[in-house]
């Protein structure tokens, strides 16, 4: 069963589609890598999903509710992370946490949980606008994790961490579906980073779908078109480079 | 809940302060005028109140409209510094709603200053007219009157400062509107609708029916801005 699904989703900025005629199909319970390099389109297909911007055409159903008519219904089942930093810099990390909780109408202890999720508990009484770069990513993904939403969209969650950190929050990622019962939504332009994490892939580029399937399904295809599988990232970047080619190297 | 939750983002933005600090200011400039120069009013044969709204109110109004623009902008750049908007627009709350929680902050805190206000002129009645007769009455229905013609300034800066995802280019526009008001002349019934320019009005200027038409004047105004908000959002909305 899917709990994503777009048919068709479209987004023109004038005449240029950031993302064009997107048909995804993101299975419940598990994490969902979208992979695309700079610019394919994941920040607007997954701000179209949270209302951010209004698609320019086609529609998605994310957990049996449609957009745009379920708007608010499908804000309340969503935690969502999109781009780095976007928190009030005057209040402390437990204080931005606090401000979405009570929008939540979640229990006094979400707080502090989704805190302890990401590792944020020693920094709690920091001013966010003091936090380093990954203290600030950290703060975002626990605004996604508090209250144990079904479904996570998380939008390059590893950027600006350390190596330390990328693979703590790798493993948080992964241990989600079985820890809470969600689904993850998750982008990142590295192949390797998805290969840790994800179940399914869908592929991104230039707003549109190269492939979509499980990661066996991914290395099936790399043999059977004479990508090396031993570097499923190579293969990523033939795809891409392939595909950049048979738009005749527009753009 | 959104009221709560507004004054709750303040926090360290130094906005009640500034309220506090403009209310003590604004309830200096009545003492200092009579510590100088009382002789210029106790002889004069009107109520004390009037006469010392008369005297300060358009200095004491400059500074409360001046206060209402600057703590919108600082309601709305917490929300754009950091882009937490992005982070509300992502929550199940409507921003309809931040509008109007802010709107209740704001509003708030124009009670707090003038009621700070209130205290300084009621002083200086008791203290240099030596009477209190029909005192609290007055006051109240001018200092009613007084909050109810900057409900719109309170909209309307908030407005701009929602618009506007640069605080300076709010609190600028905020600035130029107030120099506009106060060259309108007082007398002139339409121009001094104006949004920034109702705050000057004092009812002992004006006939009963005068006072009428600034009450529904401000009332019509207030309901207005409030609606235009919910419009521009709802456009706005559309192209994103
Ligand atoms: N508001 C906008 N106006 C015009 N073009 C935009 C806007 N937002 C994004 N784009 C363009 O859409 C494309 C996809 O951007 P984005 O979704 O952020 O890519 P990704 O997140 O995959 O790196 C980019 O070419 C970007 O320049
Ligand atoms: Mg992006």
């Amino acid at each position: 069963m899917n709990i994503i699904e777009t048919q068709n989703l479209t987004k023109t900025y004038g005449d240029f589609a950031a993302v064009s005629g997107l048909n995804l199909h993101v299975p419940k319970g598990s994490v969902y890598g979208f992979l695309g390099p700079n610019g394919a389109g994941k920040s607007t297909t997954m701000k179209m999903f949270l209302g951010l911007t209004k698609p320019s055409g086609g529609t998605f159903v994310i957990d049996g509710k449609q957009f745009p008519g379920d708007r608010v219904q499908i804000l309340k089942q969503v935690g969502s992370f999109i781009e780095a930093s976007a928190f009030y810099g005057n209040l402390t990390g437990e204080e931005n946490l606090e401000i979405i909780r009570r929008i939540l109408g979640l229990p006094k202890s979400s707080a502090a949980e989704a805190l302890e999720l990401v590792g944020l508990t020693p920094h709690r009484k920091k001013l966010a606008r003091k936090y380093s770069l990954g203290m600030k990513q950290r703060l975002g993904l626990a605004g996604a994790l508090i209250g144990r939403p079904p479904v996570l969209i998380l939008d390059e969650p590893t950027n600006g961490l350390d190596p330390v950190g990328i693979h703590e929050i790798r493993a948080l990622i992964r241990s989600l579906p079985r820890q809470f019962d969600c689904t993850v939504f998750v982008s990142s332009h590295l192949l390797s980073e998805i290969e840790l994490m994800a179940d399914s892939v869908g592929i991104l580029n230039h707003g549109r779908l190269l492939f979509e399937g499980t990661l066996d399904a991914l290395r099936f295809n790399a043999v059977s078109r004479g990508y090396p599988t031993d570097n499923l990232e190579d293969m990523f970047l033939a795809m891409i480079d392939a595909d950049n080619r048979q738009r005749g190297g527009a753009r | 809940m959104s009221f709560a939750l507004e004054c709750g983002k303040v926090k360290r933005t130094g906005f009640l302060p500034a309220f506090f600090g403009g209310g003590f200011l604004a309830g200096a400039v009545p003492a200092l005028n009579m510590l100088f120069r009382s002789e210029m009013y106790t002889g004069i044969n009107d109520s004390p109140v009037s006469i010392l709204l008369r005297a300060n109110w358009q200095m004491i109004s400059m500074l409360n409209i001046l206060l209402v623009i600057v703590g919108a902008c600082i309601l709305y750049n917490i929300e754009y510094a950091d882009n937490a908007i992005q982070r509300m627009r992502a929550l199940p709350v409507s921003e309809c709603a931040v509008f109007f929680g802010k709107t209740a902050v704001l509003a708030m805190v124009s009670v707090l200053l003038l009621a700070i206000e209130a205290v300084s002129i009621g002083g200086c009645a008791v203290y240099w007219f030596e009477s209190d007769a029909g005192l609290y009455g007055e006051m109240l229905k001018n200092f009613s009157f007084f909050l109810l013609l900057m409900l719109p300034s309170v909209l309307a800066s908030l407005l701009t400062a929602s618009l506007c995802r640069n605080m300076w280019i709010s609190l600028g526009i905020g600035v130029v509107c107030v120099f506009a008001a106060t060259m309108i002349p007082a007398r002139n019934f339409v121009l001094s609708l104006f949004p920034f320019a109702m705050p000057f009005q004092i009812l002992a200027d004006h006939t009963e029916d005068a006072v009428r038409n600034y009450r529904i004047a401000g009332a019509a105004e207030t309901a207005g801005i409030a609606l235009l908000e919910v419009v521009i959002l709802k456009i706005r909305r559309l192209f994103e």
